[in-house]
């Protein structure tokens, strides 16, 4: 059943396509051209040991659905396709005997299907032309395309102000100042928290920063804010975590460099800002985020306006697109930042232990309510 | 689109194929000659399905509450839902678009490919959808008044009443949950699920040529079900007619429901012929103790050699029956459940989800539940732990109405 299952989810995107045929040519045999979706190419990638081969190798840009399948390899469980660092859409625990899939509207470049444990891990593959522009309305194109541009500047100078915020925080660790290193913690991961999904993005980065004790196989291996955290709140030392401090100094640095790098489609903007959503919802408000400092409520905070960041550049576009939709996130954008607004304590929130089950279900709602209007804002706005 | 879930799965294979061969002009053809699913219950109609309908295998029921006191917020959600789940008795996708690779489904898709499975959606009012924020309090009937606390009661409020509930019954567990689950998903902003309960496997029947299905303590019970099929016995018992003072609530019933935990461990130890007594009947066959089978008449006037009455005058049976309550009967749809165990105790978390329809609680269910919470002989081995009381509007008789519409007329 799960592989039955598997096969029509995966035909999803393509499937208005065959009913419609199924209607129009009633009888008629159909040529080849009708079992191609508008617009979607398909490319399949098979897993072998040896390494995985995208075919075709090169598409024209625009909507791609990659099929990725695996029948007999056995060191070679997962695709990734990249672009530089930056990991694009990736299918993972595809065991021989899976298949799965993901799509993706590409733009012309480079890109490289990455296979790790094969013989040869990575094979180019090749995006030409551009795409046709899916807007009938120039204005609406150009205010998405503006979008992106400014979502950008976002990201780069929110990355900017997480830089000294950091080594505020990882200098009072290497001076052994325990009441400076907790006062700095939860400002510093603010500005981390509003780009997550962005920092997500680039691999290894994103588990060397932000890393719970639970993420990772090898406590000893564990790094970042949370690993310090711990010392901090738990163990009650700076014991110990000046090496720790000097690498998240470093790896923020790297998560500098990678952003000034980047560039974003508009319903990157709006999956980006539903993520930051699911993250409050999955590890903020049960407080397993922050579990010995007990600030949850800080990156809370700090998840949700970089998500209304994000829409509110696409709120220019998608007023014209769907007014009804736009007024809709815009207001429960509102609703979710009074919700926490009782907590705020100065320029902190309350420690998280002290909000009760009752207001943890009432906090989720409204995260709920955001951000099933807020996954439909993607499709919207997709050029 | 309208693809039928399991045409859906036929297409989805045939442009799989297409990929590889392509095939799709051949494989396509089986969804075009496809026929209406057997196992599929009507949703239009001028009553709601999911009432007089046989008793599908399996429920799930959800209640929830508004958090908007926005009137029209209110009217548009149920007309969402009506369409939606209109689709999905029909064994459709829920409306919208599942096919945008950036954005999620419209349709949650665990249902893709199963048959409607006689999948019934019924809505209710709780008392507490009247209560002013939508300019409806003049539109409360007497009769939908709050359920009085009954002797022995143990109602957790948590998982008890609410502005709405949904009643969805199907012969497959995911079709039925797959639609309390994309309601749900329809209404997040404007409601949020109070509490949901799943039953998993019917323990009323409809008809008096079908076997009753036995409760978790082994027995028959309800064996003398109003029959649905009956019109007459549904005016008179369970349809709001010509007598209710709200015109809108006309064709429409009300719908109990009680969480009954039973306290399986203790009630497993309890010798047969005591557990006969209970309930006034034979485990096995599941007559009355005066004799016959499951569904012949009892007689509560025999006595046994020593003039004790045979059917004893605390069993379950004798107290429920209609010829001892002036008449009263109600209609029994209930489910078996179970919530895992308790990890306090380590006892099975187990019972019936009671549901019954009636033209009028205050003369049907509340006296009932009275007389049995007072005498009933079962009382010590079962607790009443959630309660809902909601009113059912009509059927929903064209596509372009919904439920309730005369709410807002």
């Amino acid at each position: 059943m799960p592989r039955i299952m598997r096969t029509a989810l995966r035909s999803l995107p393509v499937l208005v396509l065959v009913t419609g045929m199924a209607a129009c040519t009633d009888g008629k045999s159909s040529s080849s051209s009708d079992s191609v979706a508008p617009g979607a190419a398909t490319v399949t990638i098979t897993l072998t040991d040896d390494g995985c081969t995208p075919s075709p190798a090169t598409v024209t840009a625009g909507p791609i659905n990659f099929e990725i399948k695996n029948s007999t390899a056995t060191k070679v469980s997962e695709a990734e396709l990249l672009r530089g660092d930056t990991i694009m859409g990736e299918k993972e625990n595809l065991t021989p005997g899976l298949s799965g899939s993901f799509s993706l509207k590409l733009e012309a470049g480079k890109y490289q299907v990455y296979c790790p444990n094969a013989k040869t891990e990575k094979v180019d593959f090749t995006v030409s032309g551009s795409a046709a522009a899916g807007s009938s309305d120039p204005a609406v194109a150009t205010a998405l395309t503006g979008a992106t541009a400014k979502y950008q500047q976002y990201v780069a100078a929110e990355v900017d102000k997480l830089l000294p915020a950091t080594k505020t925080f990882t200098d009072a660790v290497r001076a052994g100042n325990l009441d400076a290193a907790k006062k700095a913690f939860a400002p510093a991961r603010y500005y981390y928290e509003e780009v997550e999904p962005v920092a997500e993005s680039f691999g290894d980065l994103d588990p060397d920063i932000d890393a719970r004790i639970d993420d990772v196989d090898n406590v000893a291996d564990w790094t970042g804010f949370h690993r310090i955290e711990k010392g901090l709140w738990e163990d009650r030392s700076t014991k110990g975590l000046a090496p720790i401090a000097t690498k998240l100094d470093q790896d923020v640095a790297k998560l500098k460099t990678l952003v000034a790098t980047v560039k974003f489609q508009p319903a990157q903007l709006a999956n980006g800002a539903t993520e930051l959503l699911n993250e409050v919802a999955s590890s903020k408000i049960t407080g397993e985020e922050d579990r010995y400092s007990h600030t949850d409520l800080s990156d809370f905070e700090a998840n949700v306006i970089g998500a209304q960041s994000a829409f509110q550049l696409l709120q220019p576009a998608l007023e014209k697109i769907d007014p009804t939709l736009s007024s809709n996130v815009r207001q429960q954008f509102a609703a979710v930042l009074d919700s926490i607004k009782p907590y705020k304590k100065g320029d902190t929130y309350v420690d998280y232990t002290k909000v009760t089950e009752d207001q943890r279900r009432v906090l989720t709602q409204k995260v709920d309510a955001l951000a099933e209007p807020l996954s439909q804002v993607a499709a919207k706005v997709t050029l | 689109m309208k693809a039928s879930r399991r045409g859906f799965l036929l297409g989805g294979v045939a442009v799989a194929g297409a990929g590889v061969g392509g095939l799709a002009g051949h494989i396509a053809e089986p969804e075009r000659a496809a026929p209406a699913p057997a196992d599929r219950v009507s949703f239009y109609g001028a009553r709601q399905a999911g009432i007089a309908t046989p008793p599908q295998q399996r429920l799930a029921f959800a209640a929830y509450d508004l958090v908007t006191t926005d009137r029209a917020a209110l009217r548009e959600l149920l007309k969402t839902w009506t369409a939606a789940a209109a689709a999905m008795c029909a064994g459709q996708m829920v409306p919208g678009d599942s096919t945008t690779p950036a954005a999620p489904p419209a349709d949650t898709g665990e249902a893709v490919g199963l048959s409607p499975g006689n999948l019934t959606v019924t809505i209710g009012f709780g008392p507490s959808l009247f209560d002013g924020r939508f300019g409806l309090a003049g539109k409360r009937p007497a009769a939908l008044a709050d359920l009085p606390h009954f002797p022995k009661d143990q109602i957790e409020a948590a998982s008890s009443n609410g502005d709405l509930c949904i009643q969805a019954c199907a012969d497959d567990p995911v079709v039925a949950f797959h639609a309390i689950r994309n309601l749900a998903r329809l209404g997040r902003g404007t409601v949020t699920m109070r509490w949901s309960q799943l039953g998993f496997g019917k323990a009323a029947s409809a008809s008096a040529a079908e076997e009753t299905p036995r409760n978790l303590m082994g027995f028959k019970d309800g064996t003398r079900n109003i029959e649905t099929a009956d019109n007459d016995l549904m005016d008179q018992h369970v349809w709001v007619g010509s007598e209710g003072e709200q015109a809108w609530l006309r064709g429409g019933s009300y719908l109990v429901a009680r969480k009954v935990r039973m306290k399986i461990e203790a009630w497993d130890r309890d010798y047969l012929s005591d557990q006969e007594a209970v309930f006034g009947r034979t485990k096995v066959s599941g007559a009355p103790l005066t004799g016959g089978k499951e569904h012949d008449d009892p007689n509560f006037a025999a006595k046994d050699s020593s003039g004790r009455p045979v059917i004893p005058m605390d069993a379950h049976m004798r107290l429920a029956a209609h010829e001892n309550n002036g008449g009263l009967r109600i209609l029994r749809r209930g489910y078996s459940y179970t919530d895992g165990m308790f990890s306090d105790s380590g006892e099975l978390d187990a019972g019936l989800f009671f549901i019954a329809y009636q033209k009028d609680p205050r003369n049907q269910f509340v006296p009932l539940q009275r007389k049995l919470a007072a005498n009933d002989a079962l009382n010590e081995y079962i607790e009443h732990v959630a309660s809902g009381l909601y009113a059912c509007p009509p059927g929903v008789s064209t596509s372009g109405d919904f439920w309730g519409s005369a709410l807002f007329a």
